[in-house]
C-alpha cells in the first residue's frame, strides 16, 4: 500500500501551475487580433474567425500537452502548430478545414507521451458507452430541436459536413476534451470531490462554448447549449473519472456534433 | 445489481417514459402540475440507489421536461410558464441529489455498524495479533468499499497491507503525530487514489494506524466515520491484546504450577526413597556394632583380634557420625542456614595429603595418586569442614570406581583461588545430570547401585563450598569418569 510502504511527500504547485504562458500570451495576442482586425474589416469574417478559434483551441491543446505528458513528451507549441494549421486550413478554404484531422493524428501517434490523456488505455467498453451517450444527447437534441424548435434536419452532403466533422473531431471536441478533461478536470479531481471538480470543469466548458463565435446569438441556441453541453460535460467528467482517457469523452462529444451539424443550425 | 435492483430500475425507466409520453399527448405547457410526477421516479431511484441513482433518474426525467421548457422559451421567451419548467428541472435534479446522499448516509451509516459488529467478531477470537490483523484489514477493505487497508500495529511490529513500514511513509507520520491524515491522490494512478490514514488510539495511547486507499471520492463525512472508527478499532484491538496477554498468563501459570507440582512429586519420591536407604544407611553400622559388641560380651579373643574388632567398630561408629553430621547439615540447608564454620587462615596442602594418606591407607583396592602443582596459597577456612569436603569426594571417586583403578587428586594455585581437582576412572555422570547431584537427595540412577549412600553428600559439599565463598562442579574427566573441582579464594 501506498500510505504504508512509499515515502510521503506533499503534492508541489498549484491547480493551473506548468502552464506554457509565453506560449498562451502569443495565442491570445492572435485570438485578440483576429478578432480585432474582423472587427475592423481588415479581414474577411470566415478566415478571421478560423484563425481565432484555432489560436484559442490551440492554446487549449497547447496547455493539455505540457500538463499531460510525460517528462521529454512533446513540445506544448508543437500541439499549438497542429490546430493551427487546421485553423489556416479552414480560413483558405472550406475543404482545407480537413487539415484539422492533423491534430487528432498527431494525438495518437503521441499518446505514449501523454499519458495524462490515457489514449494508451482507453477502455473500449467505456468508449462505446461515450459514443452511445454522445447518440442518446444527439438524438435528444435532433428530436426537440427538430420537431419542438422549428430547426429543420437536413441530409448532410459530403462535402458540406466533411468540413466540420474535421472541425469538430481535431479542433473542438479534441481540444475541448484534452484540455477539460484530460488537463483541468484530471488536475481538479485529484484535488477535490468528485461533485465540486465535475462542477468547476463544466462551468468553465460552458463559458468556452458560450463565447465561441460559431455559437448563434438566441436565446433558445443559448438555452439550448446550456443544456445540453452541461449534460455532456457532466457526462464526459464522470467517463474520464471512471476510465482515465478522454477517449470515451472524444467519442460521445463527436457523436453529438454530427447530430448538432445535422441541424440548420449554424449559417 | 441484484434481481430487485434491476426491477425498480425498469420500474423507474418505465415510470419515466410513460410520464413523458403523457405529458407529450397532452401538449402540456412546463408549468403543467402533471410534470410533478417526475418526481416519483426520480425520488424511487433516489431511495434505492443512491446519489448515481437519484441523479441519473432525474437526468431522465430532465431529458423528458427538457423539450416542453425549450419549446416554451422558443416560442414564447423567458416566460413564467418557462421559468416554472428551468424550476422544475433544477428541483428533479436536486431531489434526485439529495434522496440520494440521504438514502445512502443512512446506509452507510448501517454499515458502518455492522462494520463494527464484523470487527468486534475478528477481535474475538483467540489467535495471535498479526492473523487478527490480517482478517480485520480483509473485513474492513470489504465492508468499508475501498481498495486497499492496511494495519500497522505494535510499534511497526505488525504490518497489513505491506511488507514493511517506511519510516517517510503517510502512516509513520500519523504514529508519529498521532493526528488522521487525508491526502487527496497519492499520484500512482490514472484516477485520483485517497489515502486517509488514522490513528487507533485507546486510552489516550496510539496502538497503531489505520490507512484506507480508494481509486475515488472519501467524502468528509466518511473520513469522520473513519477517525471514529480508528478509537473503536484501537480500543477493540487493546481489549484483544489484553485478553490475549491474560490467556498467555493463565498458560504461563499453568505451566509453571505443572513444574512446581511434578517438582514437589519428584521430592517427595527422593525423601520417601532417602527415608528407606537412610534408615538402611544408619541400620548397617547400628548392626555391625550390635553383632561385634555381642562378640566381645559374649566370648573371649586374643588381644590381636580384640584391636581388630575394635578397630572395625571405630570405623562404623565414624561412618554413623558422619551420616548424622550429613543429616544435621541439611537440617540446617533446609532451614535456609549456611553450615556451622570456623574460619581460621590456613595451609592447605597439609589437609589434602593427609586426606589422600588415611584413604591410601585404608583404601587398598585403588590407586590414588597425589600431585601439588607448586606451592599453594593460603585460605581462609574452616580445616574440619575442609577435611569433610575432601574425604567425601574421595570417598565417592573410590566409591564409584571400579578397584584396581587410579584416584587422581590435584591442586594448584590459579588465579586468586585454590583448585582441588579429584579425578576417578568409574562410569561418570551423564551430562545432562550434572548439576543435579548438588541437589539433596539426588542419586544418579545409572551409579546408585554401585555402592552405599545417602544422596545427601555431595550437597553437604556444596553448602561447605559455598560457606567458604568457594565454587564446585562436576565435569567429565579426560577419557572416562568424573572430575569434581573445589575452588577456595586464596589469601593474596
Amino acid at each position: 500500500m501506498y500510505a504504508i510502504a512509499r515515502p510521503w511527500e506533499p503534492r508541489p504547485g498549484g491547480l493551473l501551475s506548468g502552464a506554457p504562458l509565453p506560449l498562451l500570451v502569443a495565442l491570445g495576442v492572435l485570438t485578440a487580433g483576429a478578432g480585432a482586425l474582423a472587427r475592423a474589416e481588415l479581414v474577411p469574417l470566415t478566415p478571421a474567425r478560423a484563425l481565432g478559434a484555432g489560436g484559442a483551441q490551440g492554446a487549449l491543446l497547447a496547455t493539455a500537452v505540457a500538463w499531460a505528458a510525460s517528462r521529454g513528451g512533446p513540445a506544448p507549441w508543437l500541439a499549438a502548430t497542429v490546430v493551427l494549421a487546421g485553423a489556416v486550413g479552414a480560413a483558405l478554404s472550406p475543404l482545407g478545414a480537413l487539415a484539422y484531422l492533423a491534430a487528432p493524428v498527431w494525438v495518437w501517434l503521441e499518446r505514449a507521451r501523454l499519458p495524462g490523456l490515457g489514449l494508451a488505455r482507453a477502455p473500449a467498453g467505456l468508449v462505446v458507452a461515450g459514443a452511445a451517450l454522445g447518440a442518446l444527447l444527439g438524438a435528444h437534441l435532433f428530436v426537440t430541436a427538430s420537431l419542438t424548435l422549428g430547426y429543420s434536419g437536413r441530409v448532410p452532403t459530403l462535402e458540406g459536413l466533411a468540413p466540420w466533422l474535421a472541425y469538430d473531431v481535431g479542433g473542438n471536441v479534441l481540444t475541448t476534451e484534452a484540455f477539460f478533461r484530460g488537463a483541468l478536470f484530471d488536475r481538479a479531481q485529484r484535488r477535490w470531490p468528485f461533485p465540486a471538480a465535475a462542477a468547476l470543469v463544466t462551468a468553465l466548458c460552458l463559458v468556452r462554448y458560450l463565447v465561441d463565435p460559431l455559437l448563434p446569438r438566441s436565446l433558445e441556441v443559448t438555452a439550448g447549449a446550456v443544456f445540453y453541453l452541461t449534460l455532456l460535460s457532466l457526462a464526459n467528467c464522470w467517463l474520464y473519472w471512471r476510465s482515465g482517457s478522454i477517449a470515451p469523452g472524444v467519442a460521445a462529444g463527436v457523436v453529438f456534433f454530427v447530430a448538432y451539424r445535422l441541424l440548420h443550425v449554424v449559417p | 445489481m441484484t434481481a430487485s435492483g434491476r426491477r425498480t430500475a425498469l420500474l423507474v425507466a418505465g415510470l419515466v417514459v410513460v410520464i413523458t409520453a403523457g405529458l407529450a399527448a397532452a401538449d402540456g405547457s412546463p408549468s403543467t402540475p402533471w410534470r410533478h410526477l417526475y418526481l416519483l421516479p426520480v425520488l424511487l431511484a433516489g431511495l434505492r440507489f443512491g446519489v448515481a441513482g437519484g441523479l441519473i433518474a432525474a437526468l431522465g426525467a430532465v431529458l423528458g421536461v427538457g423539450p416542453f421548457v425549450l419549446r416554451e422559451i422558443e416560442g414564447h421567451g423567458p416566460t413564467r410558464a418557462a421559468a416554472e419548467g428551468v424550476v422544475t428541472l433544477a428541483v428533479l435534479a436536486g431531489s434526485g441529489a439529495l434522496v440520494g446522499s440521504l438514502a445512502a448516509r443512512a446506509r452507510r451509516q448501517r454499515e458502518r455498524y455492522e462494520t463494527l459488529r464484523a470487527v468486534q467478531r475478528a477481535l474475538a477470537e483467540p489467535t495471535p495479533l498479526g492473523r487478527v490483523a490480517a482478517r480485520l484489514a480483509a473485513v474492513l477493505t470489504r465492508r468499508l468499499g475501498v481498495d486497499a487497508a492496511g494495519l500497522v500495529l505494535d510499534e511497526g511490529r505488525i504490518v497489513v497491507g505491506a511488507d514493511r513500514l517506511d519510516p517517510r511513509s503517510l502512516t509513520a507520520r500519523v504514529l508519529a503525530r498521532r493526528e488522521p491524515e487525508f491526502v487527496t491522490d497519492a499520484g500512482t494512478d490514472a484516477r485520483a487514489r485517497r489515502v486517509v490514514v488514522v490513528p487507533l488510539a485507546s486510552d489516550g495511547e496510539t496502538v497503531g494506524a489505520l490507512a484506507v486507499e480508494r481509486l475515488g471520492d472519501v467524502s468528509r463525512e466518511e473520513r469522520d466515520a473513519l477517525v471514529g472508527f480508528g478509537a473503536a478499532v484501537g480500543l477493540a484491538l487493546d481489549n484483544a491484546r489484553l485478553a490475549a496477554r491474560q490467556r498467555r498468563f493463565a498458560e504461563e501459570l499453568e505451566h509453571k504450577v505443572g513444574e512446581a507440582t511434578a517438582r514437589l512429586g519428584e521430592m517427595d519420591r527422593l525423601k520417601s526413597g532417602f527415608v528407606a536407604l537412610a534408615s538402611h544407611e544408619l541400620r548397617t553400622p547400628l548392626t555391625a556394632l550390635q553383632g561385634f559388641s555381642e562378640l566381645l560380651a559374649t566370648r573371649a579373643f586374643a588381644p590381636v583380634e580384640v584391636r581388630r574388632l575394635a578397630e572395625i567398630m571405630r570405623g562404623e561408629i565414624e561412618r554413623l557420625g558422619r551420616i548424622v553430621s550429613d543429616f544435621l547439615d541439611l537440617a540446617r540447608l533446609e532451614r535456609g542456614l549456611a553450615p556451622a564454620i570456623r574460619r581460621a587462615v590456613l595451609d592447605p596442602a597439609p589437609l589434602i595429603a593427609a586426606a589422600v594418606e588415611l584413604f591410601r591407607r585404608t583404601r587398598t583396592t585403588h590407586r590414588l595418586e597425589l600431585h601439588v602443582e607448586g606451592a599453594l596459597p593460603r585460605v581462609d577456612a574452616d580445616a574440619d569442614a575442609l577435611d569433610r569436603v575432601l574425604k567425601n569426594l574421595i570417598s565417592n571417586a573410590l566409591k564409584y570406581s571400579p578397584p584396581g583403578s587410579c584416584v587422581r587428586v590435584r591442586a594448584r594455585a590459579t588465579d586468586g583461588v585454590v583448585a582441588v581437582d579429584v579425578e576417578d576412572e568409574g562410569p561418570g555422570i551423564p551430562a545432562e545430570e550434572r548439576a543435579r547431584v548438588f541437589e539433596p537427595y539426588y542419586r544418579v540412577r545409572e551409579t546408585a547401585g554401585l555402592g552405599p549412600g545417602t544422596g545427601l553428600g555431595l550437597s553437604v559439599v556444596k553448602s561447605l563450598v559455598e560457606a567458604h565463598g568457594g565454587t564446585v562442579r562436576a565435569d567429565a574427566a579426560p577419557g572416562c569418569g568424573t572430575r569434581m573441582t573445589v575452588m577456595l579464594p586464596a589469601l593474596p
